[in-house]
Protein backbone atom coordinates (compact mmCIF):
# COMPACT_ATOMS: atom_id res chain seq x y z
CA UNK A 1 0.00 0.00 0.00
CA UNK A 2 2.38 2.63 1.07
CA UNK A 3 5.15 1.45 -1.91
CA UNK A 4 1.91 1.80 -4.23
CA UNK A 5 1.23 5.33 -2.90
CA UNK A 6 5.28 6.24 -3.32
CA UNK A 7 5.27 5.09 -6.82
CA UNK A 8 2.76 7.39 -7.87
CA UNK A 9 4.22 10.19 -6.11
CA UNK A 10 7.37 9.36 -7.67
CA UNK A 11 4.77 9.47 -11.23
CA UNK A 12 3.01 12.41 -10.55
CA UNK A 13 6.45 14.44 -9.32
CA UNK A 14 8.10 13.14 -12.75
CA UNK A 15 4.97 14.31 -14.64
CA UNK A 16 5.33 17.63 -13.74
CA UNK A 17 9.53 17.75 -14.43
CA UNK A 18 8.64 16.92 -17.34
CA UNK A 19 5.62 19.26 -17.94
CA UNK A 20 7.72 22.47 -16.48
CA UNK A 21 10.69 21.78 -19.02
CA UNK A 22 8.07 21.68 -21.77
CA UNK A 23 6.68 24.87 -20.46
CA UNK A 24 9.97 26.53 -19.92
CA UNK A 25 11.07 25.42 -23.91
CA UNK A 26 13.97 24.64 -22.05
CA UNK A 27 15.09 22.16 -24.75
CA UNK A 28 14.66 24.92 -27.84
CA UNK A 29 16.51 27.35 -25.77
CA UNK A 30 19.77 24.60 -25.49
CA UNK A 31 19.21 23.49 -29.01
CA UNK A 32 19.22 26.63 -30.38
CA UNK A 33 22.68 25.79 -30.43
CA UNK A 34 26.18 25.18 -29.20
CA UNK A 35 26.15 28.61 -29.42
CA UNK A 36 23.83 29.41 -26.70
CA UNK A 37 25.85 27.33 -24.09
CA UNK A 38 28.93 28.48 -24.91
CA UNK A 39 27.89 32.33 -25.20
CA UNK A 40 26.73 31.09 -21.16
CA UNK A 41 30.34 29.93 -20.37
CA UNK A 42 32.08 33.11 -22.31
CA UNK A 43 29.74 34.82 -20.61
CA UNK A 44 30.98 33.33 -16.63
CA UNK A 45 34.35 33.51 -17.69
CA UNK A 46 34.33 37.54 -17.32
CA UNK A 47 33.53 37.55 -13.89
CA UNK A 48 36.78 34.70 -13.05
CA UNK A 49 39.05 37.93 -13.30
CA UNK A 50 37.83 40.32 -10.73
CA UNK A 51 38.68 44.32 -10.80
CA UNK A 52 41.40 44.64 -7.97
CA UNK A 53 42.48 48.23 -9.23
CA UNK A 54 43.20 50.20 -5.87
CA UNK A 55 41.14 53.01 -7.10
CA UNK A 56 37.83 50.54 -7.34
CA UNK A 57 38.57 49.20 -4.30
CA UNK A 58 38.13 52.51 -2.48
CA UNK A 59 34.76 53.05 -3.97
CA UNK A 60 34.05 49.34 -3.17
CA UNK A 61 35.21 49.71 0.35
CA UNK A 62 32.57 53.14 0.63
CA UNK A 63 29.57 51.29 -0.88
CA UNK A 64 29.84 48.12 1.72
CA UNK A 65 30.24 51.09 4.42
CA UNK A 66 27.31 52.50 3.21
CA UNK A 67 25.50 48.92 2.90
CA UNK A 68 26.73 48.31 6.49
CA UNK A 69 25.43 51.62 7.89
CA UNK A 70 21.95 51.19 6.07
CA UNK A 71 21.17 47.65 7.18
CA UNK A 72 22.64 48.56 11.04
CA UNK A 73 20.93 51.89 11.26
CA UNK A 74 17.56 50.39 9.45
CA UNK A 75 17.76 46.98 12.35
CA UNK A 76 18.28 49.33 15.10
CA UNK A 77 15.23 51.81 13.86
CA UNK A 78 13.41 48.38 13.91
CA UNK A 79 14.21 47.06 17.25
CA UNK A 80 12.92 50.81 18.24
CA UNK A 81 10.08 50.33 16.47
CA UNK A 82 9.36 46.64 17.27
CA UNK A 83 9.51 47.42 21.04
CA UNK A 84 7.11 50.15 20.80
CA UNK A 85 4.08 48.41 18.48
CA UNK A 86 4.99 44.98 20.82
CA UNK A 87 3.82 46.74 24.31
CA UNK A 88 0.42 47.21 22.75
CA UNK A 89 0.27 44.41 20.57
CA UNK A 90 1.34 41.92 23.76
CA UNK A 91 -2.15 43.28 24.94
CA UNK A 92 -0.62 45.98 27.50
CA UNK A 93 -3.13 48.79 27.04
CA UNK A 94 -6.38 46.77 26.07
CA UNK A 95 -7.89 44.98 23.35
CA UNK A 96 -8.43 48.18 21.05
CA UNK A 97 -4.90 48.76 21.40
CA UNK A 98 -3.98 45.25 20.67
CA UNK A 99 -5.95 45.10 17.31
CA UNK A 100 -4.63 48.19 16.16
CA UNK A 101 -1.14 47.38 17.02
CA UNK A 102 -1.55 43.63 15.28
CA UNK A 103 -2.84 45.34 11.96
CA UNK A 104 -0.28 47.48 11.72
CA UNK A 105 2.36 45.12 12.32
CA UNK A 106 1.17 42.54 10.15
CA UNK A 107 0.62 45.56 7.32
CA UNK A 108 4.65 46.29 8.01
CA UNK A 109 5.57 42.95 7.92
CA UNK A 110 3.30 41.64 4.33
CA UNK A 111 4.96 44.44 2.30
CA UNK A 112 8.76 42.89 1.47
CA UNK A 113 11.58 45.15 1.84
CA UNK A 114 11.47 45.60 -1.77
CA UNK A 115 8.13 46.77 -2.54
CA UNK A 116 9.10 49.47 0.84
CA UNK A 117 12.54 50.71 -1.09
CA UNK A 118 10.38 51.37 -4.04
CA UNK A 119 7.67 53.24 -2.14
CA UNK A 120 10.90 54.42 -0.43
CA UNK A 121 12.98 56.11 -3.05
CA UNK A 122 9.88 57.43 -4.31
CA UNK A 123 8.75 59.64 -1.15
CA UNK A 124 12.47 60.15 -0.13
CA UNK A 125 14.71 60.13 -3.18
CA UNK A 126 17.27 57.61 -4.65
CA UNK A 127 19.96 57.16 -1.58
CA UNK A 128 21.08 54.88 1.26
CA UNK A 129 18.03 56.87 3.60
CA UNK A 130 15.13 55.43 1.24
CA UNK A 131 17.25 51.82 2.11
CA UNK A 132 17.61 52.23 5.68
CA UNK A 133 13.70 53.65 5.62
CA UNK A 134 12.46 50.37 3.70
CA UNK A 135 14.77 48.06 5.70
CA UNK A 136 13.40 49.94 8.95
CA UNK A 137 9.46 49.67 7.83
CA UNK A 138 9.73 45.28 7.15
CA UNK A 139 12.04 44.46 9.86
CA UNK A 140 9.36 46.45 12.64
CA UNK A 141 6.65 44.58 11.32
CA UNK A 142 8.66 41.24 12.10
CA UNK A 143 10.64 42.42 14.99
CA UNK A 144 7.26 43.66 16.48
CA UNK A 145 5.48 40.21 16.45
CA UNK A 146 8.28 38.25 17.70
CA UNK A 147 8.59 40.98 20.48
CA UNK A 148 5.21 40.64 21.48
CA UNK A 149 5.46 37.12 21.84
CA UNK A 150 7.98 36.81 24.08
CA UNK A 151 6.14 39.77 26.04
CA UNK A 152 3.50 37.56 26.34
CA UNK A 153 5.70 34.52 27.14
CA UNK A 154 7.40 36.12 30.12
CA UNK A 155 6.27 35.29 33.22
CA UNK A 156 4.11 37.78 34.79
CA UNK A 157 4.43 37.53 38.54
CA UNK A 158 7.80 39.55 38.60
CA UNK A 159 6.14 42.97 36.86
CA UNK A 160 2.90 42.48 39.17
CA UNK A 161 5.04 42.23 42.01
CA UNK A 162 6.47 45.17 41.70
CA UNK A 163 3.12 47.30 40.76
CA UNK A 164 1.75 45.69 44.05
CA UNK A 165 4.53 47.47 46.03
CA UNK A 166 3.91 51.04 44.53
CA UNK A 167 6.19 50.72 41.39
CA UNK A 168 5.16 52.84 38.49
CA UNK A 169 3.99 50.93 35.24
CA UNK A 170 7.29 51.20 33.40
CA UNK A 171 9.69 51.10 36.05
CA UNK A 172 7.46 47.36 36.88
CA UNK A 173 8.21 46.63 33.23
CA UNK A 174 11.74 47.85 33.21
CA UNK A 175 12.94 45.93 36.37
CA UNK A 176 9.64 42.38 36.15
CA UNK A 177 9.11 41.50 32.53
CA UNK A 178 12.18 43.04 30.53
CA UNK A 179 15.19 41.03 32.07
CA UNK A 180 12.83 37.68 30.25
CA UNK A 181 12.51 39.23 27.56
CA UNK A 182 15.65 40.75 26.64
CA UNK A 183 17.35 37.91 25.90
CA UNK A 184 15.28 36.85 23.21
CA UNK A 185 14.81 40.41 21.94
CA UNK A 186 18.85 40.50 21.36
CA UNK A 187 18.80 37.01 19.56
CA UNK A 188 15.89 38.54 17.08
CA UNK A 189 17.07 41.98 16.51
CA UNK A 190 21.03 40.60 15.65
CA UNK A 191 19.34 37.61 13.39
CA UNK A 192 17.29 40.30 12.00
CA UNK A 193 20.57 42.27 11.03
CA UNK A 194 22.50 39.46 9.83
CA UNK A 195 19.13 38.77 6.68
CA UNK A 196 19.14 42.52 6.69
CA UNK A 197 22.60 43.25 5.51
CA UNK A 198 21.88 40.61 2.71
CA UNK A 199 19.03 42.46 2.02
CA UNK A 200 20.81 45.90 2.13
CA UNK A 201 23.27 44.73 -0.49
CA UNK A 202 20.18 43.66 -2.95
CA UNK A 203 17.94 46.99 -2.02
CA UNK A 204 20.24 49.41 -4.30
CA UNK A 205 18.97 47.81 -7.32
CA UNK A 206 15.82 49.71 -6.94
CA UNK A 207 18.05 52.95 -6.30
CA UNK A 208 18.18 52.69 -2.56
CA UNK A 209 22.06 52.87 -2.44
CA UNK A 210 25.02 50.72 -1.13
CA UNK A 211 27.33 47.91 -3.00
CA UNK A 212 24.04 46.75 -4.50
CA UNK A 213 23.52 50.33 -7.00
CA UNK A 214 27.84 49.52 -7.45
CA UNK A 215 26.48 46.60 -8.75
CA UNK A 216 23.54 47.25 -10.86
CA UNK A 217 25.36 50.09 -12.67
CA UNK A 218 28.15 47.33 -13.25
CA UNK A 219 26.03 45.26 -14.82
CA UNK A 220 23.93 47.34 -17.22
CA UNK A 221 27.91 48.18 -17.92
CA UNK A 222 28.53 44.69 -18.79
CA UNK A 223 31.80 45.70 -16.76
CA UNK A 224 31.90 42.13 -15.19
CA UNK A 225 35.32 42.08 -13.70
CA UNK A 226 33.91 45.17 -11.33
CA UNK A 227 31.00 42.97 -10.68
CA UNK A 228 33.08 40.21 -9.50
CA UNK A 229 34.48 42.43 -7.43
CA UNK A 230 30.80 43.72 -5.62
CA UNK A 231 29.66 40.28 -5.90
CA UNK A 232 32.95 39.42 -3.79
CA UNK A 233 32.88 41.94 -1.42
CA UNK A 234 28.97 41.01 -0.57
CA UNK A 235 29.84 37.53 0.24
CA UNK A 236 33.00 38.97 2.47
CA UNK A 237 30.38 41.37 4.15
CA UNK A 238 28.02 39.21 4.96
CA UNK A 239 30.71 36.00 6.11
CA UNK A 240 32.23 38.76 8.33
CA UNK A 241 28.47 40.13 9.42
CA UNK A 242 27.45 36.64 10.61
CA UNK A 243 30.32 35.68 12.27
CA UNK A 244 30.00 38.90 14.78
CA UNK A 245 26.47 38.59 15.29
CA UNK A 246 27.07 35.01 16.44
CA UNK A 247 29.61 36.63 19.08
CA UNK A 248 27.39 39.31 20.11
CA UNK A 249 24.46 36.66 21.06
CA UNK A 250 26.77 34.10 22.48
CA UNK A 251 27.93 37.09 25.09
CA UNK A 252 24.86 39.05 24.86
CA UNK A 253 22.01 36.67 25.09
CA UNK A 254 23.83 34.05 26.66
CA UNK B 1 -1.82 54.85 65.87
CA UNK B 2 -2.92 51.74 64.38
CA UNK B 3 -1.34 49.82 61.76
CA UNK B 4 -3.98 47.69 60.85
CA UNK B 5 -7.98 48.25 61.10
CA UNK B 6 -10.57 45.90 59.76
CA UNK B 7 -14.04 46.12 60.74
CA UNK B 8 -17.31 43.39 59.61
CA UNK B 9 -14.84 42.66 56.89
CA UNK B 10 -15.83 39.66 54.63
CA UNK B 11 -14.51 38.69 50.79
CA UNK B 12 -16.55 36.89 48.94
CA UNK B 13 -14.55 35.29 45.27
CA UNK B 14 -17.01 35.88 42.10
CA UNK B 15 -17.47 32.09 42.49
CA UNK B 16 -19.59 32.44 45.31
CA UNK B 17 -16.71 30.92 47.62
CA UNK B 18 -16.58 32.89 50.94
CA UNK B 19 -12.58 33.50 51.43
CA UNK B 20 -13.28 35.80 55.26
CA UNK B 21 -16.31 36.31 56.93
CA UNK B 22 -17.07 39.03 59.47
CA UNK B 23 -13.33 39.77 60.39
CA UNK B 24 -12.67 42.21 63.53
CA UNK B 25 -9.25 43.00 63.20
CA UNK B 26 -6.90 46.09 64.90
CA UNK B 27 -3.07 45.96 64.72
CA UNK B 28 -1.38 48.72 66.41
CA UNK B 29 1.63 50.31 65.06
CA UNK B 30 5.08 47.91 65.63
CA UNK B 31 3.21 44.86 66.54
CA UNK B 32 4.54 41.96 64.84
CA UNK B 33 1.64 39.21 64.03
CA UNK B 34 1.86 35.77 63.22
CA UNK B 35 -1.10 34.26 61.47
CA UNK B 36 -1.45 30.62 61.48
CA UNK B 37 -4.55 27.79 60.39
CA UNK B 38 -4.35 25.27 57.91
CA UNK B 39 -4.48 25.30 54.45
CA UNK B 40 -7.40 27.46 52.93
CA UNK B 41 -7.79 28.86 56.00
CA UNK B 42 -7.72 32.46 54.18
CA UNK B 43 -4.17 33.44 55.00
CA UNK B 44 -2.98 34.65 51.89
CA UNK B 45 -6.31 36.10 51.31
CA UNK B 46 -6.52 38.00 54.36
CA UNK B 47 -2.94 39.42 53.30
CA UNK B 48 -3.34 40.62 50.15
CA UNK B 49 -6.75 42.83 51.83
CA UNK B 50 -3.82 44.11 54.65
CA UNK B 51 -1.23 44.65 51.22
CA UNK B 52 -4.40 47.04 49.50
CA UNK B 53 -4.16 44.35 46.85
CA UNK B 54 -6.96 42.74 47.15
CA UNK B 55 -10.56 44.60 47.76
CA UNK B 56 -13.09 43.45 50.12
CA UNK B 57 -16.68 42.40 49.64
CA UNK B 58 -18.03 44.09 52.95
CA UNK B 59 -17.04 46.02 55.71
CA UNK B 60 -14.74 48.12 56.31
CA UNK B 61 -10.48 48.36 55.91
CA UNK B 62 -7.83 50.93 56.90
CA UNK B 63 -4.30 50.35 56.43
CA UNK B 64 -1.79 52.59 57.46
CA UNK B 65 -4.51 55.30 58.59
CA UNK B 66 -6.23 54.93 54.91
CA UNK B 67 -8.66 53.57 53.23
CA UNK B 68 -7.19 52.15 50.22
CA UNK B 69 -10.30 51.74 48.02
CA UNK B 70 -10.89 55.54 48.73
CA UNK B 71 -7.78 56.43 47.54
CA UNK B 72 -7.02 57.72 43.87
CA UNK B 73 -4.38 55.63 41.39
CA UNK B 74 -1.21 57.50 42.59
CA UNK B 75 -2.13 57.62 46.17
CA UNK B 76 -2.94 54.14 46.66
CA UNK B 77 0.33 53.27 44.37
CA UNK B 78 2.11 55.99 47.12
CA UNK B 79 0.14 53.87 50.00
CA UNK B 80 1.47 50.35 48.18
CA UNK B 81 4.93 52.09 48.36
CA UNK B 82 4.83 51.94 51.81
CA UNK B 83 3.91 48.25 52.64
CA UNK B 84 6.86 45.71 51.67
CA UNK B 85 5.58 42.10 50.76
CA UNK B 86 7.32 38.84 50.63
CA UNK B 87 5.85 35.69 48.95
CA UNK B 88 6.25 32.25 49.11
CA UNK B 89 8.36 31.68 45.90
CA UNK B 90 10.40 35.07 45.26
CA UNK B 91 8.74 37.04 42.34
CA UNK B 92 12.38 37.84 41.25
CA UNK B 93 13.27 37.17 37.47
CA UNK B 94 15.93 34.52 37.20
CA UNK B 95 18.04 36.44 34.90
CA UNK B 96 18.72 39.84 36.78
CA UNK B 97 21.47 40.70 39.22
CA UNK B 98 21.29 40.05 43.08
CA UNK B 99 21.61 43.76 42.87
CA UNK B 100 19.33 45.27 40.53
CA UNK B 101 16.68 42.63 42.39
CA UNK B 102 17.07 44.50 45.59
CA UNK B 103 17.32 47.77 44.62
CA UNK B 104 13.81 47.53 42.77
CA UNK B 105 12.59 47.62 46.34
CA UNK B 106 12.48 51.53 46.33
CA UNK B 107 11.09 51.55 42.72
CA UNK B 108 7.47 53.22 43.93
CA UNK B 109 9.82 55.95 45.88
CA UNK B 110 11.95 56.48 42.76
CA UNK B 111 11.07 59.02 39.95
CA UNK B 112 11.06 56.74 36.66
CA UNK B 113 14.36 58.56 35.81
CA UNK B 114 15.95 57.38 38.60
CA UNK B 115 14.79 53.87 38.06
CA UNK B 116 15.96 53.80 34.71
CA UNK B 117 19.02 55.17 35.22
CA UNK B 118 19.74 52.61 37.79
CA UNK B 119 19.38 49.92 35.30
CA UNK B 120 22.12 51.35 33.15
CA UNK B 121 24.38 51.62 36.49
CA UNK B 122 23.36 50.78 39.94
CA UNK B 123 22.70 53.59 41.88
CA UNK B 124 23.01 52.54 45.47
CA UNK B 125 25.57 50.15 45.80
CA UNK B 126 26.54 50.29 49.47
CA UNK B 127 22.71 50.34 50.78
CA UNK B 128 22.11 47.28 48.20
CA UNK B 129 25.82 46.12 50.21
CA UNK B 130 24.62 47.02 53.66
CA UNK B 131 21.48 45.05 53.28
CA UNK B 132 22.81 41.63 51.65
CA UNK B 133 25.62 42.02 54.34
CA UNK B 134 23.16 41.39 56.96
CA UNK B 135 21.72 38.24 56.04
CA UNK B 136 25.15 36.78 54.97
CA UNK B 137 24.96 37.43 51.04
CA UNK B 138 27.31 40.45 50.33
CA UNK B 139 29.38 38.52 48.91
CA UNK B 140 27.00 37.53 45.99
CA UNK B 141 25.93 41.24 44.96
CA UNK B 142 26.88 41.09 41.43
CA UNK B 143 25.82 37.41 40.80
CA UNK B 144 23.05 36.51 38.53
CA UNK B 145 19.68 35.37 40.55
CA UNK B 146 19.75 31.57 38.58
CA UNK B 147 23.50 31.25 40.19
CA UNK B 148 21.90 31.14 43.54
CA UNK B 149 20.17 28.43 45.92
CA UNK B 150 16.11 28.77 47.21
CA UNK B 151 16.98 30.05 50.06
CA UNK B 152 19.90 32.56 48.90
CA UNK B 153 16.73 33.43 46.40
CA UNK B 154 14.32 34.31 49.23
CA UNK B 155 16.81 35.79 51.26
CA UNK B 156 17.30 37.94 48.29
CA UNK B 157 13.90 38.71 48.34
CA UNK B 158 13.80 39.53 52.19
CA UNK B 159 16.76 42.13 51.32
CA UNK B 160 14.37 43.68 48.51
CA UNK B 161 11.47 44.23 51.19
CA UNK B 162 14.26 45.26 53.98
CA UNK B 163 15.88 47.44 51.18
CA UNK B 164 12.55 49.47 50.92
CA UNK B 165 11.91 50.06 54.68
CA UNK B 166 8.35 49.59 54.46
CA UNK B 167 5.95 50.60 57.52
CA UNK B 168 4.00 47.99 56.85
CA UNK B 169 5.92 44.68 56.04
CA UNK B 170 3.72 41.56 54.83
CA UNK B 171 4.88 38.22 54.45
CA UNK B 172 2.53 35.15 52.55
CA UNK B 173 4.58 31.89 53.90
CA UNK B 174 7.93 33.43 53.26
CA UNK B 175 9.51 30.24 55.18
CA UNK B 176 7.95 27.51 53.66
CA UNK B 177 9.41 26.44 50.95
CA UNK B 178 13.52 26.52 53.16
CA UNK B 179 14.94 24.17 55.51
CA UNK B 180 14.32 24.76 59.13
CA UNK B 181 17.59 26.64 60.09
CA UNK B 182 16.95 28.93 57.26
CA UNK B 183 13.67 29.32 58.02
CA UNK B 184 14.50 30.36 61.72
CA UNK B 185 17.40 32.73 60.21
CA UNK B 186 14.51 34.61 57.45
CA UNK B 187 12.03 35.09 60.06
CA UNK B 188 14.42 36.15 62.75
CA UNK B 189 15.89 39.06 60.43
CA UNK B 190 12.26 39.98 59.41
CA UNK B 191 11.20 40.38 63.48
CA UNK B 192 14.68 42.39 64.24
CA UNK B 193 14.08 44.31 60.91
CA UNK B 194 10.72 45.43 62.14
CA UNK B 195 11.86 45.94 65.77
CA UNK B 196 14.48 48.07 64.92
CA UNK B 197 12.33 50.31 62.47
CA UNK B 198 9.11 50.43 65.06
CA UNK B 199 7.57 48.65 61.49
CA UNK B 200 4.60 46.52 62.16
CA UNK B 201 5.14 42.78 60.29
CA UNK B 202 2.60 40.57 59.61
CA UNK B 203 3.50 36.94 58.79
CA UNK B 204 1.43 33.59 57.64
CA UNK B 205 3.59 30.41 58.88
CA UNK B 206 3.00 26.87 58.79
CA UNK B 207 5.58 26.42 61.09
CA UNK B 208 3.54 27.04 64.51
CA UNK B 209 7.19 27.15 66.56
CA UNK B 210 8.36 29.94 65.17
CA UNK B 211 5.14 31.50 65.49
CA UNK B 212 5.27 31.53 68.82
CA UNK B 213 8.69 32.07 69.49
CA UNK B 214 9.54 35.09 67.54
CA UNK B 215 6.28 36.84 67.19
CA UNK B 216 4.82 39.09 69.84
CA UNK B 217 0.86 38.17 68.68
CA UNK B 218 -0.65 34.91 67.16
CA UNK B 219 -3.99 34.62 65.63
CA UNK B 220 -5.08 31.35 64.34
CA UNK B 221 -7.67 31.61 61.33
CA UNK B 222 -9.70 29.09 59.36
CA UNK B 223 -12.77 28.90 57.32
CA UNK B 224 -12.10 32.81 57.10
CA UNK B 225 -12.59 33.30 60.56
CA UNK B 226 -10.45 34.23 63.45
CA UNK B 227 -10.22 31.42 65.78
CA UNK B 228 -8.04 33.29 68.27
CA UNK B 229 -6.08 36.37 68.56
CA UNK B 230 -3.67 36.36 71.90
CA UNK B 231 -0.12 37.27 72.61
CA UNK B 232 2.36 34.29 71.91
CA UNK B 233 3.34 34.09 75.11
CA UNK B 234 -0.23 32.95 76.37
CA UNK B 235 -1.10 31.01 73.37
CA UNK B 236 -1.80 27.42 74.36
CA UNK B 237 -1.02 23.57 72.83
CA UNK B 238 -4.77 23.33 73.25
CA UNK B 239 -5.74 26.26 71.07
CA UNK B 240 -3.32 24.97 68.28
CA UNK B 241 -4.54 21.58 68.51
CA UNK B 242 -8.19 22.62 68.13
CA UNK B 243 -7.31 25.27 65.29
CA UNK B 244 -5.66 22.31 63.30
CA UNK B 245 -8.30 19.62 64.33
CA UNK B 246 -9.71 17.92 61.57
CA UNK B 247 -7.81 19.79 58.72
CA UNK B 248 -6.81 18.26 55.91
CA UNK B 249 -3.01 19.77 55.57
CA UNK B 250 -0.73 18.94 58.01
CA UNK B 251 0.75 22.34 59.56
CA UNK B 252 4.62 20.84 59.05
CA UNK B 253 3.73 20.23 55.22
CA UNK B 254 4.35 23.35 52.64
CA UNK B 255 1.30 23.42 50.52
CA UNK B 256 2.80 24.18 47.51
CA UNK B 257 6.12 23.44 45.51
CA UNK B 258 8.40 26.75 45.87
CA UNK B 259 8.08 27.42 41.87
CA UNK B 260 3.98 27.91 41.66
CA UNK B 261 3.33 31.50 41.01
CA UNK B 262 1.44 32.54 43.98
CA UNK B 263 1.19 36.39 43.62
CA UNK B 264 -1.83 37.37 41.19
CA UNK B 265 -2.47 40.90 39.15
CA UNK B 266 -2.94 43.50 41.85
CA UNK B 267 -6.30 44.67 41.85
Amino acid sequence: MGARRGGWIVLGLALAVLASVWRLDLIAALGAGRDGLGELLRFVARFATPDLAPAFLATVGQGALETVAISLIGTLLAVIGGAALALPASGRFGWLARSAARFALNALRSVPELVWATLTVLAAGLGPFAGTLALALHTSGVLGRLYAEALENAPPVPEAALRDAGAGGLAAFFYGTLPAAAPQWIAYGLYRWEINIRMAAILGFVGAGGLGAQLYYALSLFQEARAATLILAMLLLSLAVDALSGVLRRRLAG
Amino acid sequence: MTAIRLEALGLTHPGGRVALAHLDLTIAAGERVAVIGPSGAGKTTLLRVLGASLRPSHGAVRVLDVDPWALSGPLLQGLRARIGKMHQSPPIPPRQRVITAVLAGRLGQWSVWRALRSLIYPLDVPGARAVLDRLGLGERLFDRCDQLSGGQLQRVALARVLYQQPALMLADEPVSALDPALARAVTVALNDDARRRGATLVASLHAVELARSEFSRVIGLRDGRIVFDCPAAQLGDADIAALYAGAAATPAMPEASPVRPRLTRCA
